[in-house]
């Protein structure tokens, strides 16, 4: 042990100077010295061997590596800048207008009575309304042909909060981070407000004679055959019908949509099935062993929120035997992270770990193996991996497991996955086929067909409402050179757009219709499983928006309807029984959906014969040099979400980087290009260069380099969007939408600074996130019985549990459980508190001076070698300290105890010391340091949580377990004069979790699943040897590895330890 | 002499102290007995005195809300349209009714933005009206009859007995507790059972 503690060997001496403080003396000289003990006591438990904790668990490159530059920057307690002045304001300056303002104030300041506050009234209040109480209403929204059923709270008719819908069979209750920000795009003060043809401002009615006459003229004409549509892909019933009856009206028009997904999966399947329309559906409940080719099924996307729900299931041991993810893909992904063993391979070799896969299996899967013989290589050091993956799959028996391929993988990977899952005896089980929502084709061959029409002058006019295409579609697409001025046959062509935002494609359109927000208009949508949603209004359009369904409308040359009236006689018609469809209707609106519309199954097998073109066609990219990859990015989709700022500041999962996308590499390849991160370098690809910032990424396939799509916007209005980040557009092709050898990345000068939100503070080597194999927890070996003492043992009496303990009594003892082998880290959880909390946005540069406003973080750490690493994702707010460092410190009481447990923070009272920050070990106080609400628009003040107070500057704010939720149901309880139910109470994490990583409850009852998990042989709490005594507890995440690949690490069984 | 300036030294401080402490809960600053005109001469002497509607005729939402909830322009028109349907003073509410505009009242209690009152739990607690807002049968524009100020929420919510009431006399302007104090103090323990009242002190309970 060094020699820290020096302080008994030379005490103060006492009787020197008069100045001295007295010393107390009713103690015994020699009494322990508490501080030092305790300091000895951690020295003594910080083992410094080499199985020391912080050395296998890291959250940075710098930090694994131990660089200079990361020791210097992390040295002292607060990172550079932290603690500066906000810029553009000299402090003296500040103070001589403060003194000129209090002056200009005393000539006013008579009265002490606030200018009067006017209230209000309704004409006549809505029945359903209580001023005061939150109305829930059932919507949807859609995203890339899938509609989700929310729950959208709203408050004296406005909306401030969005919940999955409970009783939606794919929500389940849970909302991903797209629909949880998607309130914030509704009152988005950037959103379009004019009708425009050209540059002059129109009213709806010209458009309306314009179309009713263009479309007139084109049906006795030539039907139509010059007039095309360019959609989204549609699901929706209602849009697809009109959509029909426009075709009625103008048979030889086209329509073609368009998917930022593209969705090669369904290409695939129409080729399996006799060119029927079908989609897959996956089981993972029953899913014993799961194979996923590149595919981040656990993203958090709309879609996949029944996969997250099934998948966590299986991954907690109280639940039964868990399952076992094998992972193969080039980026590290959300999914990778919840893998138990992960191959780093390029995406072009994924298909040979298919093939080979494939091979080993047998059956028809074998001969699609032998079309793809020699398309790509599978490196012979994987061989023992696709053994074991491969001896897994088979004992798991038939219907027991599930290989799934990635939306980036080419149609020949998704064949091999459906041959193997056939051959498994899956198909049917955990791989179902049903008759597709979306009917139509998607995918660039539909925008090419589009774009040669207009390129051979076969159009005049073109209507998009498709998502922004200029911007999403690979530039050798054309649509945006035949839309340019300079194209030939521009002239002739009349393009109408509609859309929530001035963006690129609107610059080009010579209509321009501002759309509604789905949340403004009438809709339905179908999900993944063919479910079909009524999409309700919550609000008037805020910015005179025009409804889709209303716009299209407009071609059938019938009198105006609103989109209301248009969505309910469809309803209507498709309703056989007319004398019982209004009560049906009221009940499928209140509801949110329409039970039992779930599509039905395809009896007919797969026709695996039919695939061997596509696999055998399949042209391989080119090797060599570095694999391009392009994702869709985890923040802003395809760049639909870039102008919202809580998804900019969302931290990436992965990066955990804010307010950019960066070129992503391994540190192997970074290594030999001499890249380090914040590089500038040349990405040169298919003749095209791209200037970008690198960053280095721990597990990161090698020779790989990744480019997330939807940055570098240059949307008129978008001011969030514009100047963030960087558009990969110009390196993307309709041969390689998401990847391609052949690419090059050359180190240049200059350098770009990131904002990370990660690197903040240091872990000083302390067991914090604790995954181990389920093995290892069972029979715990030597190093991590030291690291469960560590987190669970006996606290040391007045030394480690030094405040006194309070009797918190038979009533409710708030506490949550925060299950980390359920995490899958994707972030929905902290747009949820971000919004339920009214938590502001503060920018990059207030970022990186480690000034994030989140109350929810999600720490996300590596094990292991840096080359491929092992992740863990922590979720991490304030704790709810019994014993709460912050309390004690706090000079005005701002921050003090609930008699029920809670850590209070009393707004009102704080005056910005921050000594409650510093003295809080977990960091999860956030501070006010600029007025971060001012400045908002009317609009914007609107999605405020009426509930929860808005922080001024100078304040200090954190997590409070939601206590507006709890007061809410406290008092709706005693009025009703019950206890709090357990199912009555969710904080707004837990709520939108789809993964259920997260549970909130009272641990006075034992019948909580709080309290079990609490008493769970998993659960540890954060920092335990502080004595702090956490309120939240975590569970130890397991893993599941498969020995073959990774033998237990059994030490001897030391005698008498379990 | 020196003993005299030294007690005036501590003195003026302490007056200047006290002053400013009396100066804050006075009524000039908490806004006590400061009547506020109103867009509408609505005269509560009238509707809740002379004609004893009850409170929650017009505030229907009280015991069901955190807001007692401003009467919507159809509450005055249910009556008004039958009586004084011609009278003056009711020519801005009917402008109002037909033109679907709001009327524009001010505001008379008005609490901190970081102060979360809930108007439900009091009144099915056995707090009544008038506890808070006073004779608002004797008002003719209604003024703020407590001071609002954390340490009078505070002295009932550490002893609520002495302000509840039977649920029947809730809305009631002119009930008072039993003169005699024991009996008073009888029925306050009385009723904190029956309705089980647990007032509460966190300051989570007010300030989220």
């Amino acid at each position: 042990m060094p020699p820290m503690n020096t302080k008994r060997d030379n005490p103060p001496s006492q009787e020197s100077s008069s100045f001295a403080l007295p010393v107390v003396s009713d103690r015994p000289a020699a009494a322990p010295d508490a501080v030092g003990e305790a300091l000895e006591h951690a020295a003594a438990n910080a083992n410094s061997s080499e199985h020391g904790y912080g050395q296998s668990y890291w959250r940075s490159l710098e930090e694994k590596l131990g660089t200079s530059e990361y020791m210097e920057e992390t040295r002292p307690e607060f990172p550079v800048g932290a603690d500066l002045p906000p810029s553009g304001f000299v402090r003296r300056e500040f103070m001589q207008l403060l003194g000129a303002s209090l002056a200009l104030a005393g000539a006013t300041a008579c009265s002490t009575r606030p200018e009067s506050e006017k209230l209000l009234a309704y004409t006549k209040t809505p029945p359903e309304v209580a001023p005061g109480n939150p109305l829930h209403y059932a919507s949807a929204m859609t995203l890339s042909g899938h509609t989700s059923g929310l729950l959208i709270t709203a408050r004296e008719g406005r909306p401030v909060k969005i919940e999955g819908n409970p009783e939606h069979p794919i929500n389940q209750g849970a909302a991903c981070t797209f629909e949880q920000a998607w309130l914030l795009s509704l009152y988005d003060p950037n959103r379009a407000r004019v009708l425009r043809q050209g540059k002059t401002p129109r009213a709806l009615r010209v458009l309306n004679e314009s179309l009713t006459s263009l479309s007139t003229k084109a049906a006795t004409d030539n039907g139509g055959s010059r007039v095309r549509f360019l959609t989204d892909p549609v699901g929706s019933p209602f849009t697809g019908e009109l959509r029909a009856r426009i075709q009625k009206k103008l048979p030889n028009a086209r329509f073609f949509s368009t998917s930022s997904n593209l969705d090669t999966q369904s290409d695939t399947l129409r080729a399996l099935f006799g060119g029927q329309a079908v989609s897959a559906l996956y089981d993972f409940a029953n899913a014993d062993i799961v194979l996923s080719l590149d595919a981040d099924f656990l993203e958090s996307c709309p879609g996949n929120l029944l996969h997250i729900r099934q998948f966590a299931d299986r991954r907690d041991p109280r639940k039964g035997k868990l399952n076992r993810l094998y992972m193969a893909e080039a980026r590290f992904s959300v999914t990778g992270g919840m893998a138990d063993h992960r191959l780093r391979m390029k995406s072009a070799e994924v298909l040979g770990l298919a093939t080979a896969v494939a091979q080993a299996i047998g059956g028809p899967a074998a001969s699609l193996a032998s079309a793809a013989a020699g398309k790509s290589k599978l490196d012979a050091k994987h061989a023992n991996w696709v053994q074991a993956v491969v001896a897994d799959l088979r004992s798991a028996g038939a219907g027991r497991s599930v290989v799934i391929a990635g939306e980036r993988q080419p149609a020949a990977v998704h064949a091999l996955a459906h041959a193997i899952n056939a051959e498994l005896g899956n198909t049917g089980k955990t791989v179902r086929y049903v008759q597709s929502p979306i009917a139509e084709a998607t995918g660039l061959s539909q925008v090419r067909a589009l774009v040669e029409d207009v390129e051979a002058g076969r159009v005049d006019t073109l209507v998009i409402t498709a998502y922004n295409p200029v911007y999403t579609l690979p530039d050798d697409v054309g649509l945006a050179k035949v839309l340019s001025k300079d194209h030939p046959n521009r002239a002739k062509l009349n393009v109408i757009y509609t859309g929530l935002y001035e963006d690129e494609t609107s610059a080009h359109a010579d209509w321009f219709v501002p759309a509604a927000h789905p949340l403004e208009t009438w809709g339905d949508g179908r999900s993944v499983d063919g479910t079909v949603s009524i999409a309700q209004p919550l609000i008037q359009p805020l910015f005179n928006g025009v409804p889709e369904s209303e716009l299209l409308a407009l071609f059938l040359d019938e009198p105006l309807k609103p989109a209301y009236q248009l969505l309910r006689d469809y309803w209507r018609g498709q309703s056989a029984d007319a004398a019982d469809f209004e009560a049906r209707w009221d009940s499928w609106v209140s509801q949110g959906f329409i039970e039992n519309t779930a599509s039905p199954a395809i009896t007919a097998a797969p026709d695996f014969g039919a695939a061997t073109s596509l696999v055998s066609g399949y042209a391989p990219p080119a090797e060599g040099e570095l694999e391009l990859n392009f994702v869709l990015d985890y923040k802003v989709y395809d760049g639909r979400f870039a102008n919202n700022s809580w998804l900019q500041e969302l931290p990436e999962p992965i990066t955990k980087m804010v307010w950019d996308n960066a070129a992503l590499l391994g540190p192997d390849t970074a290594k030999e290009l001499g890249l380090s991160p914040g590089d500038m370098a040349d990405l040169t690809y298919g003749g095209q260069k791209l200037t970008v910032p690198v960053w280095i990424v721990p597990g990161h396939a090698d020779k790989t380099v990744t480019l997330a799509l939807g940055y570098g916007r240059t949307g008129l209005h978008e001011s969030v969007a514009k100047g963030v980040g960087f558009d990969v557009k110009p390196l993307r092709s309709m041969k390689a939408p998401w990847f391609d050898g052949g690419a090059t990345l050359t180190k240049v000068r200059g350098s770009y600074k990131f904002s990370l939100t990660q690197t903040h503070w240091r872990m000083e080597n302390r067991p914090i996130a604790l995954d181990m194999p389920l093995s290892e927890l069972e029979h715990p070996s030597e190093h991590t019985e030291f690291v469960l003492h560590r987190v669970k043992g006996e606290l040391k009496q007045h030394v480690q549990d030094n405040l006194p303990d309070y009797d918190y009594g038979s009533g409710y003892k708030w506490g949550m459980a925060i299950d980390l082998s359920r995490c899958t880290g994707c972030s929905a959880c902290v747009v949820a508190c971000q919004a339920e909390n009214n938590i502001p946005v503060v920018g990059k540069e207030q970022v990186a001076r480690s000034r994030e406003m989140n109350w929810l973080r999600i720490d996300r750490y590596f094990e292991g070698p840096e080359n491929d690493p092992k992740m863990v994702m922590q979720p991490v707010m304030c704790v709810h300290c019994e014993k709460a460092p912050c309390e004690y410190v706090c000079p005005v009481n701002a921050t003090v105890h609930s008699d029920e447990g809670l850590n209070d923070m009393v707004y009102n009272r704080c005056v910005g010391t921050r000594y409650c920050s510093n003295n809080c070990p977990y960091k999860v106080r956030r501070f006010n340091y600029l007025h971060y609400t001012a400045g908002k628009t009317a609009t914007e003040k609107m999605l405020m949580n009426p509930d929860v107070t808005v922080r001024n500057r100078g304040v200090m704010e954190k997590c409070t377990y939601c206590v507006q939720r709890i007061e809410r149901a406290r008092i709706d309880a005693r009025v009703n004069r019950h206890l709090i139910k357990e199912a009555d109470l969710k904080t707004a994490c837990q709520q939108t979790c789809a993964a259920q990583a997260i549970v909130f409850g009272s641990l006075n009852d034992k019948q909580q699943l709080v309290t079990q998990l609490h008493e769970d042989v998993r659960a540890y709490k954060l920092l335990h040897e502080l004595g702090t005594r956490p309120r939240t507890s975590h569970l130890i995440r397991v893993r599941n590895p498969n020995t073959a690949l990774e033998p237990a690490k059994h030490a001897e069984p030391k005698e008498g330890s379990h | 002499m020196s003993r005299l300036s030294a007690a005036a030294l501590l003195a003026v401080p302490a007056i200047g102290i006290g002053g400013l402490m009396a100066y804050v809960r006075s009524p000039y600053v908490t806004n006590q007995q400061m009547p506020i005109e109103q867009p509408i001469e609505f005269d509560h002497r009238h509707h809740a005195g002379d004609e004893k509607i009850d409170c929650q005729y017009c505030h229907f939402t009280v015991d069901k809300s955190p807001s007692a909830g401003i009467p919507s322009t159809t509450v005055c028109m249910s009556c008004h349209a039958q009586v004084w349907n011609k009278s003056p003073y009711l020519t801005e509410v009917r402008k109002a009714f037909f033109a679907d505009e709001p009327i524009r009242w001010v505001r008379v209690h008005n609490l901190p933005d970081f102060v979360y009152f809930n108007h439900a739990i009091h009144v099915n607690k056995g707090v009544g009206c008038a506890t808070c807002h006073g004779r608002i049968d004797q008002m003719a524009a209604v003024e703020q009859a407590a001071p609002l100020t954390m340490a009078w929420c505070l002295e009932c919510h550490r002893n609520p007995e002495p302000n509840l009431r039977p649920p029947e006399f809730i809305t009631s302007m002119t009930w008072t507790p039993p003169k005699d104090k024991a009996e008073a103090a009888a029925l306050g323990k009385k009723l904190k059972d029956e309705y089980d009242v647990h007032s509460r002190t966190s300051c989570s309970t007010c300030h989220r």
